[in-house]
């Protein structure tokens, strides 16, 4: 029996006993000097995890006597973190390099950081849930203090921490209580016990503090105070991995726990979704357009993104999560670009996060600032960009579940949003002339920003199919 | 030709003048005008069907799951666009050949211009709305990239921004009207939409959707408010400026009105909206078109103007008036084109567009001014022109038309914009080409080659064509109508005819061209009054909004984001805060269902000496040891209230672990300041103070709250206290909960207790190594030291207790399984009665006498707590299951052997372990600090003959 269990555990289990096995491996022998064969190794290690997911994953399978779940939903987010968290290990390797901060450590903790996401996305029980989640916090905490030197760094992780821990603390808080009034920790028992249409009171009040603390790792209004000073301080790759696979994975996770553990009481949560969401949206837009630092604003759109999703996410429909996985994959992919550019900004070797400082960039690199205005345009949701068409998934969502003011405010503020978005583009098309910045050698970054540039323009046809993918994975968490 | 190569044609000739940049400026613009003329004829073999009325479709599922499928439809409408925007763009293809110089990059001029160009067909062949939004959209990405291909120039950068922020918030708006209208009408297919005219303008959403679509149309084709955008977008080359600003983008919005005419128009919201955006255009952009000196400026806002007056005939509602919009798009386009390909031209060989710097160019440019004149005669309304049978259907209609219940409000208006329009056309040809020639020219004048004039004479020809012989466009035009009508109105009868007789129209255009004549007369005192006239400057006032804009964001993100933590605190405590008060109030409260306890004395006065502690604590919390004697209070009295609510065992636990914990703290407080320093000032303190109360406030009535009323459901110690014995062998149940229910927690715990000891002793180690310890090597200690380091009553009591406690530790450990006590509280007084005999005998002393290293003891405990869990595996049962059995060995009493004990002893191990380890870390600090230490266990020893102190030694011996 334990054989089975741990069948379908085994893309866990390869990546956690690597990391560990790496980790011992580097301590004694090269240290920090393997860090650039590590990075790739575990970036490798990753993208063949994912295809191997992808590729042979099939059908529902439930390891530990319903702990784990191994269905399309956790198959899909699993393979866009796992390719996610590659191609930002990968592509910020470079910048690691240029300032001195090749720690081996760096893509152990992020593969460990994986493991827990992938245990995330898979929980059936709010252990299973809670270990993943601080799995994964724990390691961030570490990587978002990496460069210790800096203070800028070391406060974000601190801050990182500090709120991380206190939500960690609301959701074993509400862990608890749903446990109080469910008596078991299992999903499957507690939809039972929490029944159709209304949630008796005690587990309302845990699905509200699970929900609260989920919101604060998705970084959703109004338990998105760290976002923009984590990612500010932290080093940029570290920045960029926080803004992709993580939010994967809390998203997948928030769906998970609310459609297997609450199912039938889609009303309850639907409305403070909701309120999240149109907190989110709007906060995320109006905030950004006064900042000057990309790596500030770029918290503040992902803040308004996650937004977005949480508005699939609060029709607790099936068509929902499935407009939730596509938009969550497309923004994954769109921000992977987008801090692709954001690593390439430098000036006399020094990294450069101004907005202004793009002025004329188009003038001195046209091929990037081209790919750039792309990914803007996609991120502000213009028609045909692919970014787009995740918009329109969650607006049709939310619209066809009854909450049509919802769909009517996230469109108002994604207009609100266009304008930061088209800021940057202005800024690299007709800014004042000035100090350019600097060539920059990193091959890996550029073909990661060309690439998905790339993808929002040829993605237009057919999504890459993630239409059918994702239907099949909301398929297999909503019955 | 099927539709969809009609539409893909021009994106997939995207592709070819990048590639032909090599071979030549010919061969680029030759491909790109191969690709266009493609698509026009292909457009043309659908002509025949078109006439018989047919609408032609062509269909491909694209993605249907969110409704959106590549639907084209080609009907009259469609056409007509289509004509337009492929007919003008060979003509401009042409153009742009001759007009570009060597150093402009022709490739990527014509593939932006093509990119464009398939853009504009699919939104007007297009039959979903999501395709046409999709398509509409397009059209902004392109024409930034158009409007930006000038690069270099500084007044096109403020433009394009202007341009790219006005139309494409305006599309995104448009999106959020498009999608209520499909889900409306149950289909995003126009061909659905179109049918349900009924059930859309009795939806409630009407409105909104109607405002949303109308701010996409609006912003597109420059109407009021949003007109500003459109003259500086004009830093473009004139090529793009003659198609998109005056031929097709612009029409777009126009074009979409139409379309959706049959579903949204007739209703009170458009008619007002429309009507009025366009009569306010109509005037306001000819006045300003009179007033501007730049060429390409003052086409621009007439081009305003003109959409003004095909917006208000759209919004008129009724047929007439769609029809003359129909016509006048058509007559627009031709002489605006023409007329912007003339200002082309000029700009091009006198290198000044500014009118102040022309005249007399009729003798140097004769070919130009031919063409240029009767373009613009037409757009003034100079009959045998076709702009003149426009003008006067919309004069027609405009006496038909009431709005806001007077009825002289719309001809009043739109004769005097016809006035103004006649006068800037005036002024164009009057200060452009009449007057002496001059010398001071920028560059030579001349006509140019036939490759720039032939595009615009075309034109030209056409209207005279068409203002010659009306007739001759009369059923194209009444085929155009018949399909925006659709099946809501019937199509007029009225003719197209130069003379209709003395009708009121006729007498109005006279009186506004002879008003325009006048006005020429008196145009430079009116300039004069005009720029000494103060008034609101378009990009002044955007850039206002957008500084405006920023400005508040900013105002409203910094001070809740500003980085410091404790206001997110306070804006995360109070927002929990006015939430629950919300749903306080808004929700319905039980009554209380128990009753509210007297309190007696004892336990007032506990109470108070607590509140008390607390709120000193508040006060003095700045001199650190004071606070830490206050924090003792306090966890003295919880520790009470345990026992009061009859709990010892958390009693038992809360004091030994407050013990241990002050211990720890006053260890580290060594190495610290004294007082905490100040650093926020009153306010912030006062705020802090209120967001405190509040809080408090807040949890005390929850707390009230929930204690005046039973519990939701059973609670869970029911089973706790049903199963205690049952199951785990034991009447404590709280040890049993330890040790057996939750063991695997418990076990969880002792490891991470270890783990923190281990890290803690390993961060020491590392600050040893580092720079803290040349630190610690000069401290001084900023107080006085005590001179007797170790209290000889102290060392002795200590001594003499020990045994006592270890035995104190034994009976608890012992006894924990059914009366209070167990391994952890165990653990923690043994910890107690080693830390005394560290405190009073010295650091060296003690260890000495210690013989097993701490991390041996951690991990022995968690090693026998382990193997414990796993002995149960051998009888087949899970990890930590617990057994018990009764033995008696003579001559003892029978006893309970429990396996939970064996897991206790682990977790009394562990604790002590992790205590020791982690007291022993911060000793080695002060060890590292030179504080001074003695070699023996008491200062003073009676049975030792000390040698005197050194301070004291030489001065006593000389004395």
């Amino acid at each position: 029996m334990i054989q089975a269990d741990l069948n379908i555990i085994l893309p866990e289990i390869v990546l956690a006993l690597y990391a560990m096995g790496a980790l011992v491996a580097a301590v004694y022998t090269g240290k920090d000097r393997f860090a650039g064969a590590l990075i790739w190794l575990t970036a490798g290690l990753m993208a063949v995890l994912a295809a191997w997911i992808g590729i042979t994953g099939e059908g529902t399978n439930v390891a530990f006597g319903g702990m784990f779940h191994d269905d399309g939903f956790a198959r899909f987010a699993k393979v866009a973190i796992l390719l996610s968290g590659a191609a930002v290990l990968v592509m910020g390797q470079d910048f690691m390099a240029k300032r001195d901060m090749m720690k081996f450590e760096y893509p152990i903790l992020v593969a460990l950081s994986a493991v827990g996401m992938m245990m995330m996305v898979s929980a059936g029980d709010l252990m299973a849930l809670y270990m993943g989640l601080e799995l994964q916090s724990l390691s961030l905490y570490v990587v978002a203090a990496m460069r210790r030197d800096s203070v800028r760094s070391t406060e974000a992780g601190l801050k990182y921490f500090v709120l991380g821990a206190l939500s960690s603390g609301l959701l074993l808080y509400g862990a608890s209580l749903v446990y109080g009034y469910a008596g078991t920790t299992l999903f499957s028992g507690i939809i039972a016990a929490a029944g159709e249409g209304q949630a008796p009171l005690g587990l309302l009040f845990g699905l509200v503090f699970v929900m609260a603390g989920l919101a604060f790792k998705v970084s959703a209004v109004p338990f998105h105070m760290w976002t923009p000073d984590v990612y500010e301080g932290s080093p940029t790759p570290v920045t960029a991995f926080f803004a992709t696979a993580p939010k994967m994975a809390a998203m997948g996770l928030l769906a998970r726990v609310l459609h297997d553990a609450f199912g039938g009481v889609s009303a309850d949560w639907g409305q403070v979704l909701a309120l999240l969401s149109l907190l989110s949206m709007f906060l995320g837009a109006v905030a950004a357009i006064g900042q000057t630092n990309i790596k500030r604003l770029m918290a503040y759109s992902s803040i308004a993104h996650m937004g977005y999703a949480l508005m699939g996410l609060a029709a607790g429909t099936a068509f929902g999560v499935q407009a939730m996985l596509v938009y969550m994959a497309i923004y994954v992919t769109m921000n992977v670009g987008t801090f692709a550019f954001i690593l390439s900004m430098e000036r006399d070797g020094q990294p450069v996060t101004d907005i202004a400082s793009l002025n004329q960039y188009a003038k001195a690199f046209p091929g990037r600032a081209l790919a750039m205005l792309v990914l803007l345009f996609s991120l502000a949701g213009v028609p045909p960009l692919v970014g787009f068409f995740g918009k329109l998934y969650v607006l049709r969502a939310a619209y066809e579940a009854g909450l049509a003011w919802l769909a009517v405010a996230g469109v108002i503020a994604s207009v609100i949003g266009a304008f930061y978005y088209l800021r940057i583009v202005y800024f690299m098309y007709f800014g004042e002339e000035g100090e350019t910045l600097d060539r920059g050698t990193a091959p890996v970054s550029l073909v990661f920003l060309m690439a998905s540039a790339v993808i929002m323009v040829v993605g237009v046809v057919n999504l890459f199919g993630i239409e059918t993918a994702a239907q099949a994975a909301a398929a297999a968490l909503v019955n | 030709m099927s539709l969809f190569f009609i539409v893909a044609l021009p994106f997939f000739g995207a592709l070819l003048p990048g590639l032909m940049n090599a071979a030549g400026r010919s061969a680029c613009a030759g491909v790109t005008f191969t690709v266009s003329l493609a698509a026009f004829i292909g457009l043309l073999t659908n002509l025949p069907s078109v006439l018989a009325g047919d609408v032609l479709t062509a269909r491909i599922d694209w993605m249907p799951s969110l409704g959106l499928n590549f639907t084209l439809m080609l009907d009259g409408l469609g056409f007509f666009f289509a004509f337009l925007i492929l007919g003008i763009g060979l003509l401009i293809i042409a153009y742009a050949r001759h007009y570009l110089s060597r150093d402009d990059n022709m490739g990527e001029f014509f593939t932006y211009l093509l990119l464009f160009q398939g853009a504009m067909v699919g939104i007007v062949l297009s039959d979903n709305i999501l395709l046409l939004l999709v398509f509409w959209e397009l059209t902004s990405l392109s024409s930034f990239l158009l409007i930006g291909y000038w690069k270099h120039l500084p007044e096109g950068r403020q433009g394009a921004r202007m341009a790219l922020a006005v139309t494409g918030m305006g599309g995104l708006a448009m999106i959020a009207g498009m999608l209520m209208l499909g889900q409306i009408a149950g289909s995003y297919d126009l061909s659905v939409i179109l049918e349900n005219r009924a059930l859309i303008q009795t939806d409630p959403l009407y409105t909104p959707a109607l405002v949303l679509i109308l701010l996409g149309c609006f912003t597109k084709s420059a109407q009021f408010p949003f007109h500003f955008w459109l003259p500086h977008a004009m830093a473009a080359p004139t090529p793009v400026s003659a198609y998109l600003h005056s031929a097709t983008m612009v029409k777009a919005g126009i074009f979409l009105m139409a379309r959706m005419w049959p579903v949204l128009s007739g209703t009170p919201e458009w008619f007002v909206i429309v009507t009025t955006a366009g009569l306010v255009t109509m005037v306001l952009g000819a006045v300003i078109a009179l007033f501007k000196h730049d060429l390409k400026a003052l086409l621009a806002f007439s081009t305003v103007s003109h959409l003004g007056l095909i917006t208000m005939l759209l919004g008129t509602g009724t047929a007439f008036g769609a029809m003359a919009a129909m016509f006048h798009i058509l007559n627009h386009a031709t002489f605006k084109a023409a007329l912007f390909m003339s200002a082309g031209i000029i700009d091009h060989e006198t290198h000044t567009r500014d009118i102040r710097r022309l005249g007399g160019l009729r003798r140097l440019m004769p070919v130009t001014f031919v063409i240029a004149t009767l373009a613009a005669l037409s757009m003034a309304g100079i009959p045998f022109l076709n702009g003149f049978l426009s003008k006067e259907m919309m004069l027609e209609e405009a006496t038909h038309t009431v709005l806001f219940g007077t009825p002289w409000l719309v001809p009043a208006l739109a004769i005097s914009g016809s006035l103004f329009s006649a006068a800037y056309c005036f002024r164009l040809i009057g200060h452009t080409f009449f007057g002496p020639v001059r010398d001071d020219y920028p560059s030579n004048p001349h006509d140019p080659g036939p490759g720039l004039w032939l595009p615009p004479s075309i034109l030209v020809t056409l209207v005279v064509v068409i203002g010659m012989a009306p007739f001759l466009a009369e059923p194209f035009v009444k085929l155009v109508t018949a399909s925006v009508l659709g099946n809501a109105a019937e199509l007029p009868k009225a003719y197209f005819k130069i003379w209709h007789g003395l009708v009121p129209a006729l007498f109005m255009s006279v009186a506004a061209v002879v008003g325009g004549l006048l006005v020429m007369v008196v145009f430079t005192p009116l300039l004069r009054l005009w720029e000494t006239t103060p008034r609101p400057e378009a990009k002044a006032i955007f850039d206002a909004l957008v500084a405006t804009a920023v400005r508040l964001a900013r105002g409203l993100i910094l001070p809740l984001h500003n980085g410091a933590f404790t206001r997110y605190a306070a804006i995360g405590a109070i927002t929990i805060v006015a939430a629950g008060f919300h749903a306080w109030k808004t929700g319905t409260v039980a009554p209380p269902t128990r009753e509210v306890q007297a309190a007696g004395p004892v336990l007032v006065a506990g109470w108070l000496m607590l509140v008390a502690a607390t709120g000193g604590l508040v006060f003095m919390h700045r001199n650190r040891f004071f606070s830490l004697i206050l924090i003792g209070i306090v966890g003295l009295m919880v520790s009470i209230g345990f026992i009061f609510f009859s709990a010892p065992d958390l009693a038992m636990t809360q004091f030994t672990v407050e013990v241990v914990t002050i211990i720890l703290l006053l260890l580290a407080l060594n190495f610290l300041p004294k007082r905490t320093p100040m650093e926020s000032s009153v306010l912030r303190r006062v705020r802090d103070a209120g967001v405190a109360a509040i809080g408090g406030l807040a949890t005390f009535t929850l707390a009230y709250h929930y204690l005046l009323r039973d519990a939701v459901g059973t609670p869970i110690s029911e089973f706790h206290l049903a199963n205690s014995y049952k199951g785990g062998g034991g009447t404590n149940v709280v040890n049993v909960i330890l040790v057996d229910f939750r063991g695997f927690d418990t076990y969880g715990e002792i490891i991470v207790l270890g783990i923190a000891a281990l890290l803690i002793y390993a961060l020491t180690e590392t600050l040893l190594g580092g720079r803290v310890r040349a630190r610690l090597l000069n401290r001084k200690p900023d107080q006085q030291r005590a001179g007797e380091m170790h209290p000889m009553m102290m060392v002795v009591l200590t001594r003499v207790i020990m045994p006592l406690v270890l035995m104190v530790g034994f009976y608890i450990f012992l006894r924990g399984h059914n009366e209070p006590g167990g391994g952890f509280i165990a653990g923690l007084i043994v910890s107690i009665a080693v830390v005394m005999q560290y405190m009073a005998s010295g650091f060296a002393w003690a260890s000495a006498r210690l013989k097993y290293p701490y991390h041996g003891v951690i991990g022995a405990g968690v090693l026998i707590a382990g193997l414990t869990g796993i002995g149960s595996w051998f009888v087949g049962k899970p990890f930590l299951t617990s057994d018990f059995t009764y033995v008696r060995i003579p001559p003892f009493e029978k006893f309970e052997l429990a396996t939970a004990a064996l897991f206790d002893l682990g977790v009394f191990l562990a604790v002590v372990g992790a205590v020791m380890l982690s007291l022993e870390s911060f000793s080695r600090l002060a060890r590292r600090a030179h504080m001074p230490e003695s070699e023996h266990p008491m200062d003073i020893d009676p049975s030792r003959d000390d040698p005197p102190h050194l301070e004291t030694g030489p001065a006593r011996e000389g004395a």
